[in-house]
């Protein structure tokens, strides 16, 4: 089954750098050869104040405040590793309503 | 029918300045001096009058609230930003009742001590635009605004300013912020305009219907506009009907008259004769209303009653066979292209009601995805700048209610 890594390109999230991220993101995932994982854009989370945010669905795993420091641990998670604990910090009821949304398809 | 602000409920055209003088216009403002604010401020308080710019606010407790600042100097704006889908009442008030509104005007700035009332009008209103200017001209020359009105030592200065045509413009703050040489964009509350408007100066902001019943309440006292409409909502409200009705238009009824009575006696039902689907009595963010609701009487708290609001009167209806789905993808993409994007929720929750709406037309609803719009909506609510956030709800949600049919898939 396929994964998606959906990088957050709203107004906020891009004025933090979340399109340079979404690039990156996609060279190394291309460059690893996870066939598997698509990288692509979302037109928001709702957590504007804490982006960029990215979620990697359906691992319901969401990574705020995310940093082009960060991309490798990340991509070591889509890649099978495991979970970047330290960028998940957004509150459990707005993770609930966006994982919601996700599993009804709306993407 | 009589009207309080059409004399006979209709339009009727541009009413220059000596047929208003002759039905008793201007009487108030040229006897200023016998009249104290406080005077003016009871009788408007009296008379129930509740703001016609959408929320139904009491706008006698606005002139007193304004009038008590002792900041100064205070400022007037009267409101005809108009810009939501259907609204065109405004516009007819100012292209034919200049005068009326001056008049208005002119009494609620002297009620809150104002110095100077700017008039901001939608630029796209060249009639309207240009029936105030010469409104504004002649009642210069008469001695109705300027230097020391009518001997009573009260200066007033009224000054045009062009309104933008988008939705957010007609906000009260997102006004001042226009009015200030600024972008149109809505201020956190509170403070209010009332103690923190224009420049930072107290501000009374109103409606254009609502100014526009100011004079005949001064001239004609609180009782006799309690002889229109209900308790809680008295006077009069202006409401337009759009093309899908027979006889389209603006009709000036008493609060409280049943719809069906705007309907069918002012609007001649549907073109054609066609059966009535559903109703969107206030707008598009008013919730909508069932055939079996035509009895209702269009008031704010029978509205309210009902699962809708009153709005500003824009009414609009749907025939057999219309699709309830697509006028709500209508409603909220208007809603998604008018947010002005400073509020991270309303921009998150106006995309993504229209995403979900996308969903359902492509015939991919069912009821977990019906679900989400209740959640979106209940999680945003109240967290933005202004009230533009809270507006695609009750549509979105009463066809929900009302139309659970339309949100299952194919
Ligand atoms: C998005 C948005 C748009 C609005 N547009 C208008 C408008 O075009 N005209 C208007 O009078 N009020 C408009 N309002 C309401 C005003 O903020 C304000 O409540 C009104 O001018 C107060 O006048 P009233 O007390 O006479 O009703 C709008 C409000 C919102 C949230
Ligand atoms: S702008 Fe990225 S979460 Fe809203």
């Amino acid at each position: 089954m396929n994964r998606f890594c959906l990088v957050c390109q709203n107004v906020d999230c891009k004025s933090r750098g979340s399109e340079e991220l979404m690039k990156e993101l996609q060279d190394r995932v291309a460059a690893k050869g996870l066939d598997d994982v698509e990288v692509r854009s979302y037109m928001c989370f709702g957590a504007c104040q804490e982006g960029p945010n990215m979620v990697v669905y359906p691992d319901k795993c969401w990574y705020a405040g995310v940093k082009s420091e960060d991309v490798d641990d990340i991509v070591a998670h889509l890649a099978g590793g495991p979970h970047v604990d330290r960028l998940d910090k957004i509150d459990p009821s707005l993770k609930e309503l966006i994982y919601q949304l996700l599993d009804t398809g709306v993407f | 029918m009589e009207g309080i602000l059409f004399p006979r409920g209709v339009v009727e055209g541009l009413e220059g300045l000596d047929a208003y003088r002759s039905r008793g216009g201007y009487d108030a403002v040229s006897r200023l001096g016998e009249f104290s604010p406080q005077d003016i401020i009871a009788t408007v308080e009296a008379s129930g009058l509740r703001g016609r710019g959408g929320a139904g606010f009491p706008t006698g407790r606005k002139l007193a609230l304004t009038l008590e600042c002792p900041e100064t100097p205070h400022y007037v704006v009267m409101n005809g930003g108009e810009d939501e889908p259907g609204s065109h009442k405004d516009r007819v008030l100012m292209e034919n009742l200049p005068h009326l509104l001056l008049d208005g005007i002119i009494l609620a700035a002297y009620a809150v001590q104002a110095e100077k009332a700017y008039l901001y009008i939608n630029h796209n209103y060249e009639a309207a635009t240009g029936a105030v200017e010469t409104a504004l001209r002649e009642a210069r020359e008469a001695g109705y605004w300027g230097e020391d009105i009518a001997g009573s030592g009260f200066s007033l200065e009224l000054v045009m300013v062009a309104a933008p045509s988008n939705y957010v413009a007609g906000e009260d703050t997102a006004a001042l912020e226009v009015i200030e040489g600024k972008e149109p964009l809505p201020r956190q509350k509170p403070p209010f305009p009332v103690t923190e408007g224009l420049f930072g100066k107290p501000s009374l902001v109103n409606n254009v219907e609502t100014l526009a019943n100011i004079a005949p309440i001064v001239a004609r006292g609180a009782e006799w506009f309690r002889s229109f409409g209900t308790a809680e909502s008295p006077g009069t409200m202006i409401f337009s009907l759009g093309d899908e009705m027979e006889r389209p238009g603006v009709y000036e009824l008493p609060l409280g008259t049943p719809l069906r009575h705007l309907l069918e006696e002012c609007g001649g039902g549907l073109k054609g004769g066609k059966p009535i689907k559903a109703i969107l009595p206030g707008g598009p963010s008013s919730g909508f209303l069932l055939p079996d609701n035509l009895d209702l009487p269009l008031d704010h708290d029978a509205l309210r009653e009902a699962g809708s609001s009153i709005g500003c009167g824009v009414v609009k209806v749907l025939t057999e066979g219309d699709s309830v789905l697509d006028e709500l993808m209508r409603i909220a993409d208007f809603f998604a292209k008018e947010s002005c994007g400073q509020c991270p929720a309303c921009r998150m929750e106006t995309n993504m009601l229209v995403a979900l709406l996308k969903k359902v037309q492509q015939g991919e609803g069912n009821d977990a995805l019906t679900e989400q719009f209740g959640k979106v909506i209940a999680f945003n609510k109240g967290k933005g700048f202004c009230s533009l956030i809270n507006m695609p709800g009750p549509p979105i949600e009463s066809a929900v209610r009302l139309f659970p049919e339309e949100f299952r898939g194919a």
